[in-house]
């Protein structure tokens, strides 16, 4: 999470939510859920299966695949970014090792990435 | 109604200075022919809205007026302001929304997560599932980023992609490819490119076009080859 | 397609096989701009959430594949209208008759 503003002056409004109790941290290698529920969900059937680093928690929010079908999709849920090695998503990957692809991935479709870690990544900054 | 276009075509026309056209915001459609049965659909519906009085047309024409007017100039405002006050550009660089607040830039319901161009890294953006994207920052997306052929790629073939742009990366640049695929919405700040360090915000926001905020281009300087 | 996984629907495209880009922007019509004011002026006073009307996209099938954007999210709007009660499919059917008699006297 970022870190609180000092400003005095009336709050701006900001990217971020608090996520209280959040299961992961920046950080943690974690591996995307292999489900294919159906209904409306965010994420992509292409990053199922794979692992990655969580590269920032973005917040709560209220649960997508709920709020498609009317309902208010509380309680909400701690959405992560997460940053994939290209080369660990696509087999047949064109580019060099280094390029990456980022996304936002909700907790539960989320685990802890078990075993050995697959081939560490280069380390980019934000 | 179509007075209202008019309004919007002068407006593109006033902006024009050595552009074919306007590259901060969408071009105009293309000829209009004959009303499809979804233009047809999509009118019915909102004349239905309007006599029941679950929309306006005065709110439909004010909204059309915010996006063609206000939305598609806002971007590269806020990274202008960024190439030039680096404790902006921090601010922007951790939390979005509040910079662009700073800046009078309201983005509404838009989560804004600005991601910087470095010598070592190119950033582009694609929404694969549908086509988020800023537009309260940057006004509507270009066609090209809504279409199949161009959510079906860039995740997995950015730098050709990027090729077919006229963008070409070097192996020992990374490509980071954002797929904002749920509640952020993503700006690149590019590189500010050599020849530029005395010009002002102004002019620093006419090289920002959309497409080098969307990351499939880079900023030209004009003079440069 | 014996590879596709259960449940993909047509709108997640990520990684799947495509052609060039057409990396001219085409702009939008006049009711195109007016469909989209349309979308988020009920999207701000909370009529119809992004959410579903990206749902409704997505549940339109194979016929996704053949609608352009734009006639994807009318499609889309249409089925969220009567759902919600908001519109019905006569008054609809009726309103489009009228709508088209306009153009057509043109």
């Amino acid at each position: 999470m970022r870190s609180k503003r000092t400003r005095t002056r009336k709050a701006l409004p900001s990217t971020y939510t608090p996520a209280p109790g959040h299961r992961f941290n920046v950080g943690d290698r974690v591996v995307i859920k292999r489900a294919f529920p159906p209904g409306h969900r965010r994420t992509p059937c292409y990053i199922r299966g794979k692992e990655g680093v969580i590269e920032r928690i973005c917040g709560a929010f209220p649960n997508p695949e709920e709020l498609a079908y009317g309902f208010d999709g509380e309680p909400a849920k701690v959405l992560y970014r997460v940053r994939f090695n290209q080369k660990h998503v696509w087999p047949d990957y064109q580019g060099p090792a280094r390029d990456l692809i980022e996304m936002e991935i909700f907790e539960h479709w989320l685990a802890p990435a078990s075993g050995r870690a697959q081939t560490a990544g280069p380390t980019q900054s934000g | 109604m179509s007075a209202m276009s008019d309004t919007a075509f002068d407006y593109y026309s006033h902006r024009k200075h050595d552009h074919e056209h306007d590259d901060h915001a969408p071009v105009a459609g293309e000829a209009e022919g004959p009303p499809s049965d979804y233009e047809i659909m999509s009118r019915a519906m909102q004349e239905l809205l309007e006599a029941k009085g679950v929309v306006t047309a005065e709110e439909i024409r004010r909204r059309m007026e915010i996006f063609e007017e206000e939305f598609p100039y806002r971007g590269s405002r806020v990274i202008a302001r960024a190439w030039t006050d680096p404790a902006f550009r921090a601010r922007l660089l951790e939390d979005g929304k509040a910079a662009c607040a700073e800046m009078g830039v309201e983005l509404e319901a838009t989560r804004l997560i600005a991601v910087e161009n470095t010598p070592d890294v190119h950033n582009v953006i694609v929404c694969t599932l549908c086509s988020c994207y800023p537009r309260e920052l940057l006004g509507m997306p270009p066609t090209w980023y809504k279409s199949d052929n161009y959510r079906a790629r860039v995740v997995r073939e950015p730098r050709s992609v990027l090729k077919e742009f006229g963008t070409v990366l070097p192996d020992n640049v990374t490509v980071r490819v954002h797929d904002s695929n749920a509640d952020m919405r993503y700006v690149v700040v590019p590189i500010r490119p050599q020849g530029t360090k005395d010009w002002s915000e102004e002019q620093l926001a006419e090289i920002l076009t959309r497409d080098t905020l969307v990351g499939v281009t880079v900023p030209q300087a004009p003079g440069k080859a | 397609m014996s590879d596709r996984p259960l449940n993909k629907g047509p709108h997640d495209l990520g990684g799947t096989a495509a052609g060039p880009i057409d990396t001219t922007d085409h702009g939008m019509k006049f009711w195109e701009k007016q469909a989209n004011a349309l979308r988020s002026t009920l999207g701000l006073k909370k009529i119809v959430r992004v959410d579903e009307l990206r749902r409704a996209a997505e549940d339109l099938g194979d016929q996704y594949y053949k609608l352009a954007y734009f006639e994807r999210t009318t499609m889309a709007l249409r089925t969220l209208l009567l759902e919600k009660g908001l519109i019905t499919e006569a008054e609809l059917k009726a309103k489009m008759a009228e709508v088209r008699g306009r153009f057509d006297a043109k």
